[in-house]
Formats: C-alpha cells, sequence, structure tokens
C-alpha cells in the first residue's frame, strides 16, 4: 500500500496538468485492488477498457498475403489515419464519412471501450465509438446460411468450458478492417475467444477467415481487456454535417498552400 | 480517502499513457509538422466543440495591426475530457495563448500543443509520436 502511494506521489510530481478524473476511472498500469477478488468465469459483464500492441488494427505482423482482388483494393484504399507511409491528408476512409465503422473495426480502437451486457439468450456489447451495440446470440440457433449483407454482421456465441466462442457472418463488403484499410469480402468470417482470465481481464483472440481476400486466416494478437467500474460510456457520434464542417475549415485548408 | 487518492493517481498515469496513442486521426499527422511548435497570442472566434475533432478559430493580429485568421485542431471531445475541457473551456472572445505543430504548406493551421486560457488554466498535450 505505502510502495504504491509513493509510486503515485512521483507520478503526482511529474504531472503539469490536472485533468479531471470524470467517472473514467484508472486505466494505467498500477496495481489493482480487485484484480486477485473471486469471479464468475461466464460472466463477462461490465465496461472494460481495450489493449493491443497493433494499435487499431488485428495486428501488425502477421497479416497473410492478399489476393490480387484484396491488393487492388487495398492500393485504392487511402487511409487518413494510420500508418505514415500509408496515409495523405485528404484520404478516402468510408469511416470519415461517418459510414458505419462497421465489425470487427468498432473492436480495435484502444482509446474507447467496450461495454458487455449479458440478458438471457443473448450478450450485448456495447461501444461508445460511433455510438453502436452489436448482439451476439447465445440462444443456441445456428449461424444463418444465406445471411443479408450488414455493417455488423450476425454473431452467434456458445461457451466452451470457460471459453466464450463467437461466429460473425452476413457481412457487406463496404467497411475497411481497420485504419490501413484493409478490405473483405461478402464472404468474410469472423471468429472471437474470450476469456476471463482474473477478475479484471479479459483476453480477446480473434481470427479472420476470408480466403477471397486473405490467402490464409488473420490470426490476430491477443487483446487485452480490462475492467473499469467506474467507467460509462459516453456518445461518441459520426456526425456527418460536422464533418463537413470540420473538413471545410480545417483538414482541406491545413493541406492547402495559402493562395491555392 | 488513501484509496481514492490511489485511484486518482493512477488516473493520471493512465493519462499518460493514453495521450500518444490517439494523436493520428483524419490525416492530421501527416499535414502537420510535428518537429516544429508556434506559440501565438490570440482571441477565439469559434470554439467547435464536436466530433471529429475539437478546433478552434482565432484571430491573431502583428504589431502592424494585420489579422491571420487561425485554426487549431485537437482531439473530439470524449478524448479530450481528459485534460478536463468541456463545452465551457472556450467562447468567442477569450484571449489565448496557443502553441500548435504548424501545417506543413505554412497555412494557418495547427494541431493543438498547448494551450492557456484566460483563467490562465494550462493544457499540455503530449507529443504524439512521428
Amino acid at each position: 500500500m505505502r510502495r504504491a502511494l509513493g509510486v503515485g506521489i512521483v507520478v503526482l510530481m511529474a504531472v503539469v496538468f490536472a485533468p479531471a478524473a470524470r467517472g473514467q476511472g484508472s486505466r494505467g498500469a498500477a496495481p489493482s485492488a480487485t484484480k486477485d477478488l473471486p469471479f464468475d468465469a461466464h460472466d463477462l459483464s461490465g465496461a472494460w477498457w481495450r489493449h493491443g500492441k497493433s494499435g487499431s488494427t488485428l495486428s501488425r505482423n502477421n497479416v497473410p498475403p492478399m489476393t490480387p482482388s484484396a491488393q487492388a483494393r487495398y492500393a485504392a484504399n487511402k487511409p487518413g489515419i494510420g500508418r505514415p507511409e500509408r496515409i495523405v491528408p485528404l484520404g478516402n476512409d468510408p469511416a470519415m464519412a461517418c459510414d458505419p465503422i462497421g465489425f470487427p473495426r468498432v473492436m480495435f480502437y484502444d482509446a474507447y471501450p467496450t461495454e458487455i451486457v449479458q440478458i438471457p439468450g443473448r450478450i450485448l456489447e456495447f461501444f461508445d465509438y460511433f455510438y453502436v451495440h452489436r448482439t451476439i446470440w447465445m440462444d443456441g440457433r445456428q449461424l444463418p446460411k444465406d445471411p443479408d449483407p450488414t455493417w455488423y454482421g450476425v454473431s452467434v456465441g456458445h461457451w466452451e468450458g470457460d471459453t466464450l466462442v463467437v461466429e460473425t457472418v452476413g457481412f457487406n463488403d463496404r467497411t475497411w478492417l481497420d485504419d490501413d484499410g484493409h478490405p473483405h469480402t461478402e464472404d468474410m468470417r469472423v471468429e472471437e475467444r474470450y476469456r476471463r482470465v482474473n477478475h479484471d481481464t479479459i483476453e480477446l483472440n480473434m481470427t479472420i477467415i476470408d480466403p477471397k481476400s486473405y490467402t490464409q486466416p488473420w490470426v490476430g494478437e491477443t487483446k487485452t481487456w480490462t475492467l473499469d467500474p467506474k467507467l460509462e460510456l459516453r456518445e461518441d457520434v459520426c456526425v456527418p454535417s460536422d464533418e463537413e464542417k470540420y473538413k471545410e475549415e480545417m483538414r482541406v485548408p491545413a493541406a492547402t498552400a495559402p493562395g491555392k | 480517502m488513501k484509496s481514492t487518492l490511489i485511484r486518482s493517481l493512477t488516473a493520471l498515469a493512465g493519462l499518460l499513457a493514453l495521450s500518444v496513442s490517439v494523436f493520428a486521426h483524419h490525416g492530421s499527422r501527416v499535414s502537420y509538422d510535428l518537429t516544429k511548435q508556434i506559440t501565438m497570442k490570440g482571441v477565439v472566434t469559434e470554439y467547435q466543440y464536436q466530433n471529429p475533432h475539437i478546433y478552434i478559430m482565432y484571430d491573431v493580429k502583428d504589431e502592424s495591426g494585420n489579422v491571420a485568421h487561425w485554426g487549431a485542431e485537437t482531439n473530439s471531445p470524449i478524448v479530450q475530457a481528459r485534460w478536463g475541457w468541456d463545452k465551457h473551456t472556450l467562447k468567442p472572445g477569450d484571449e489565448i495563448t496557443i502553441t500548435v505543430y504548424p501545417s506543413k504548406v505554412g497555412s494557418t493551421r495547427g494541431y493543438l500543443s498547448k494551450l492557456v486560457t484566460p483563467d490562465g488554466k494550462v493544457t499540455n498535450l503530449s507529443a504524439p509520436e512521428q
């Protein structure tokens, strides 16, 4: 206790500004008082900060080779966010026009949390980023055989021991998989494996399977989610008219030399 | 009291860890020269507290009385809340001292690095990773 207090005071001295802690709770690396509490492995409910090493993508380092058609689409996708070698000031990322961010991309923004709510027959995941939710059906149904194309897909889950296994199909091909502009087709299937490893932590492993885009399954890095009992999700909507105003007043002028 | 203090200090530690990762957005990073910072005194004309980015329009007067119209952008409201910003942080007419990473092509636009509001409160945003 005393050691944590001492470390905390050092941090305080090092900090110049005084941010509000506003119900945002703690997401730093300091030891947690609740990590070793007993927990129910089949209870994933709560608001979770998401962490990964790769940033806003499934994984940086083991992206499988793309098919020729996927490569062509990747080349045409001009990111506005992401790796310096790819981004351009005025990119064509559909999310910047407020098209739905879609699944699985909605899962990858570490600055934004996920809130999980479990009700009979369903697990719901809420995201303040884009202010959307997705439903994971837990009532024993099968994946749909010929689903309509959607932005977030249709998800069906079941427990294998203490691991929640979720499969999602039924995508349109209009979303990017990440900020970098990796494409996918309507035939994509996504598998998630959630495991609550202690009171404060969920580990999430995700695999993207889309043979028309990637020659092998794209196995993601393990994402770590940490529980924050004080966290309350806020609205963070994408507003087309605000995007337009921002573009006119900031984004375009910032990239346009004076006199042009 | 002790556990509240630890929670607050942990939140500050988390803030430091968080601040770098959310910088790059909407091509902002590629439009601004992250090796330079310019500090100006100006008067706020617009405070756009909205997504995708909060941005401030402000006028800067030089010694001859010429007025330059500047714009500076920063994070979204939900992220900027971690630095204590809200809808009251600025209003038209406020006199500010503002430091930005300037536009690479020399236009009067920048990415916010530091702001001093009329009440003297300082917002320091950490340097973004390249």
